[in-house]
This record gives C-alpha cells, sequence and structure tokens, in this order.
C-alpha cells in the first residue's frame, strides 16, 4: 500500500459518483454543467488538501466561472433589497398622477438591473477573501450610478416632452417634484425641488430615499444626502442597524426585506436562546423529551448550515448543546475536556474503518479493520486490511 | 435500491474525500444552483461508491502498532486514540510515525448483512 494509489482510488470515486448522481440531477432539473462544476470543485478541494497526487492535478483545470464564494455575497445583497424597498415606497404616490409617471418607476428598477448584473462578474473574481466584502463595493455601485445616469436622463426628456404637452405650470411642477423623488436625479434637479418633495412625500419616505441615494451615489456626491441632514455617502456599505430599523417598519416586508447576514444574527440569537432556555429547564424534563430536544439544535444546524453560505454558525458551541444531554453521574466533565482537546488535536491523523474483530486480553489489544482511509502526517492512505497491536 | 443506499455508513464523509465534497456541495447549495435534498442525494450515493471502491478495488494492507489511550465503544462504533502508533505498509516496508492516531471505526457486519 502506498500514497500512491490513492489518486486513482479516489479519482475512481469520484468519477462514479458523478456518474451514479446524473440520474438524480436530470430528474431535479439541474443542468449538466452543474454537475460538472461539482466534479471540478470537489477536485480542486481535495487537491488543495494536498493529501496525495491526484490523476487531475498535473493537466490545468480549466477556470469555470466560479460563482462568488459565500463570504463576498453579502455585500450586494443589500441594493436589490432597496430597490424593493424603493419601488414599494415610490409606487403610491403616483396613483393620483397620470399613468406615465406611474411606469417611472419600474423603469427605474429597470434601468438599474444592467448595474447589478455587471456588478456581480466583479465580485466573481474576488478570491473570497475578508476584504472581499468592501472591496467590490465601488465596482458594484459604479456601474448603478451611471445606468441611473441614463434612467435620470430618460426622464428628463420624458419631462420635457410633457412640459410642452401640458399647459398647466402648476401641475408640472408637481410632475417634476415628484419625477425627482422617483427618479433618482442629477443633483441640481433636486437642488431645484427641495420644497416641492415633503408634499408628496411623508419624512420618513423621504428619510429612505436619501439613505437609497447614498448608497448608490458615489461618496464624490455627498449631497444626495445632504439635504436630509444624513452624514455622507458610506464606502464600507449599508449600515446594518439602519436597514433592520427602516425594512421592519417600512412595508411590513418583514424577513423578506432583512439581508442575509440579519438573518443569520436573527437565528442566531433564537438558538442561542433556545441553548440558554435549555441550559435552566434541561434537567426537569422527561427522558424522552430531553433527548429530542437535545437532537433539535443539531438538526436546527443543519438546516442554518444549507441556509446560510459561511457554514453553520461557529458561535454556537458543542459545549453549549452538550449541557443540554442527559448527564450521568458518571460522567467527568474533566475527562470530556481532556477528550475534547486530544480529538481535536487528532484531526489530522484519522483512520476511518471498519472493523471485523476486535479483541481484547487484559491490556492487549487486536483488532482487524478493513476498507479504511487513513490520514496521518498531512498524507493520506486507503487499505484493505489492517491489523493493529496496542496496549492499554 | 432506495433501501439499500442507506445501509452505508457516512463516516466517510469526515475524511477528505467527504469533505471536500460537502465543501462543493455547500458551495452549490449556496449559489441556490442546487437544492440540499439533491446534495444528500450525492452523499448517499457517495457512502455507497466509497465503501465499495475500497472493497473491491484495494487490496493492500497495513500493520500498526502503539499503546492505546481511549477506547470506546458505542452504538456499534469503536474509537480509539492511539498514540505513538507506527504504521508498517505492506509493500517495501514503509514506516509511518505519528505521535496519535484517532481511529473511527463502524462494524462491517452490517453491511454484509444486508
Amino acid at each position: 500500500m502506498s500514497n500512491a494509489s490513492v489518486g486513482p482510488v479516489y479519482d475512481s470515486i469520484i468519477q462514479d459518483v458523478i456518474s451514479a448522481v446524473r440520474v438524480d440531477f436530470e430528474e431535479s432539473g439541474v443542468d449538466d454543467g452543474v454537475l460538472e462544476d461539482l466534479k471540478k470543485r470537489w477536485q480542486m478541494k481535495l487537491s488543495q488538501l494536498n493529501v496525495a497526487q491526484f490523476p487531475w492535478d498535473p493537466k490545468p483545470e480549466p477556470q469555470q466561472s466560479t460563482p462568488a464564494p459565500a463570504a463576498a455575497q453579502p455585500a450586494p445583497a443589500p441594493v436589490p433589497n432597496y430597490n424593493q424597498a424603493v419601488s414599494a415606497q415610490a409606487a403610491p404616490p403616483p396613483l393620483s398622477l397620470p399613468n406615465s409617471h406611474a411606469q417611472n418607476p419600474n423603469g427605474v428598477a429597470v434601468k438599474q438591473e444592467p448595474g447589478l448584473v455587471k456588478a456581480e462578474p466583479g465580485i466573481k473574481q474576488e478570491p473570497g477573501s475578508g476584504s472581499a466584502g468592501s472591496a467590490p463595493i465601488h465596482p458594484a455601485y459604479n456601474p448603478a450610478a451611471a445606468a441611473r445616469g441614463t434612467a435620470a436622463q430618460r426622464a428628463a426628456q420624458a419631462l420635457e416632452n410633457q412640459y410642452g404637452q401640458r399647459a398647466a405650470a402648476s401641475i408640472n411642477a408637481i410632475h417634476n417634484g415628484m419625477a425627482s423623488q422617483i427618479n433618482p436625479p442629477p443633483q441640481a434637479q433636486q437642488g431645484q425641488r427641495p420644497g416641492q418633495a415633503p408634499q408628496h412625500l411623508s419624512p420618513q419616505q423621504q428619510y429612505r430615499q436619501g439613505v437609497v441615494m447614498q448608497q448608490r451615489m458615489q461618496p464624490q456626491v455627498p449631497n444626495a444626502g445632504a439635504p436630509n441632514g444624513l452624514p455622507a455617502a458610506q464606502v464600507d456599505g449599508p449600515s446594518d442597524v439602519v436597514d433592520h430599523g427602516l425594512l421592519q417598519d417600512a412595508d411590513g416586508s418583514g424577513p423578506a426585506g432583512m439581508n442575509r447576514h440579519e438573518i443569520d444574527n436573527h437565528l442566531h440569537a433564537l438558538i442561542a436562546a433556545r441553548a440558554k432556555q435549555m441550559e435552566g429547564g434541561g434537567l426537569m424534563l422527561p427522558l424522552e423529551q430531553a433527548t429530542s430536544q437535545r437532537s433539535l439544535p443539531a438538526k436546527k444546524r443543519m438546516a442554518a448550515a444549507t441556509a446560510q453560505f459561511d457554514g453553520p454558525d461557529d458561535d454556537i458551541k458543542d459545549e453549549d448543546l452538550d449541557e443540554d444531554a442527559i448527564n450521568s453521574d458518571l460522567d467527568d466533565p474533566d475527562e470530556d475536556q481532556e477528550e475534547d482537546e486530544d480529538e481535536d488535536e487528532t484531526m489530522g491523523h484519522m483512520m476511518l474503518c471498519m472493523y471485523d474483530k476486535v479483541q481484547r486480553v487484559k491490556n492487549k489489544w487486536k483488532c482487524v479493520l478493513k476498507d479504511g482511509v487513513l490520514t496521518v502526517n498531512g498524507k493520506e492512505y486507503v487499505f484493505h486490511k489492517a491489523t493493529g497491536e496496542y496496549e492499554w | 435500491m432506495a433501501a439499500s443506499s442507506t445501509n452505508f455508513y457516512d463516516l466517510y464523509r469526515h475524511g477528505s474525500l467527504g469533505l471536500s465534497l460537502t465543501d462543493a456541495l455547500d458551495e452549490l447549495i449556496g449559489d441556490e444552483r442546487i437544492d440540499p435534498q439533491l446534495a444528500m442525494k450525492v452523499l448517499t450515493q457517495f457512502d455507497r461508491i466509497i465503501a465499495e471502491t475500497l472493497q473491491e478495488k484495494v487490496k493492500a494492507r497495513l500493520t500498526f502498532k502503539g499503546s492505546l489511550d481511549t477506547y470506546r465503544f458505542c452504538d456499534e462504533v469503536w474509537t480509539f486514540l492511539i498514540r505513538n502508533v507506527t504504521f508498517k505498509l505492506d509493500n517495501g516496508g514503509q514506516m509511518i510515525q505519528a505521535d496519535k492516531v484517532k481511529i473511527v471505526s463502524c462494524s462491517s457486519k452490517r453491511t454484509d448483512e444486508k
């Protein structure tokens, strides 16, 4: 047995698994390319572990467009949220206005999409490091600003047409004021109509508009936020605290409006609260309930793992969960702790296998193991059969 | 088929091959390109295939010696923590030393019965 045999064996396993699940992928209506991507990622991650030489290693791997790593994704998320918030907020006022204006919000939303779409590849190229969160903001917002600029121009043109068509200057003024609220306008336009706005939008709405603009605008355009007395545009993305309050009382959109980060926090808080609750009440519960409750957090963690992108919450420590367990008098906490340490340290040295026989005579153990994978000293070995002798 | 595929252990998921697969699946789920149920199916297939492959294609043998630090037998799973282990590979007599190794081992009977 040697480390060299690991590569072909693993390769064959990967091939077999991929071809075995192809049917499942088809049945789920998932594109074949995704399956290929899965295989590529699998091989790539395995290569990164560097446990053996793999057959696919020498040949250069064609870099498929790897969608953004989990860590980088939360950054662009707030923008769509705000779009929704804006269109939701902007929609009601035009009810009393001609239809031509009611279409404007849609125009804005559609116009901004190219910017958003553009923004994604910019983030995709990020290696997914910690800095990804702040770095992509600029590329992300630049196209959006450009797109909005054209949208504003078009809106202005449309307004000009309407000025020609409509005689009443006051109505025009109102329209114009409305439009300047609905379409994030060039600064000059907003400067002309600061007084008109409050007539149509409540201060809260206006505030929201201001926040939205702050996030969209470049830092070089601070006056967008200035009329509302808000701080200048943020470079490091929207303030989460403000988001939360805004979106919650916006239109009851609640969780749909929350961004991923908030959902994570919310989930975490819930789980932590549950763990705390169990700490106090766990001892008094019937055995069945205690055990079923014990398994709940595990399931929850699985659900959370699929829902969030940065893996299961690390903050929920096993110790917390262990306190919920049925603790026997025989348990020695010190021993447990020591063992945990041992296990942590041995993570790199592990053998996963089946056992045929485990025998003990006094303190001498003998075991026959088979079908195993052994990871030791950073290398991996596979074996069909292993015999071990050790003393306790 | 569905019944038989559940008869394989998922312990190999904790090895490098399984971990890299779960990582890859997690990413795809994160990107909403596959749903978690499909990922579970993949892992179930993986459990079966890695067990079969190790059984059929691998012929290597090894022996090891060491001092047993901790042993545990729970739910038909043996867990050993062995210190100062020496692994001896059958061909070429290559020796591998390790301070400690954790062995997680499931009964081979269960898969054979079914």
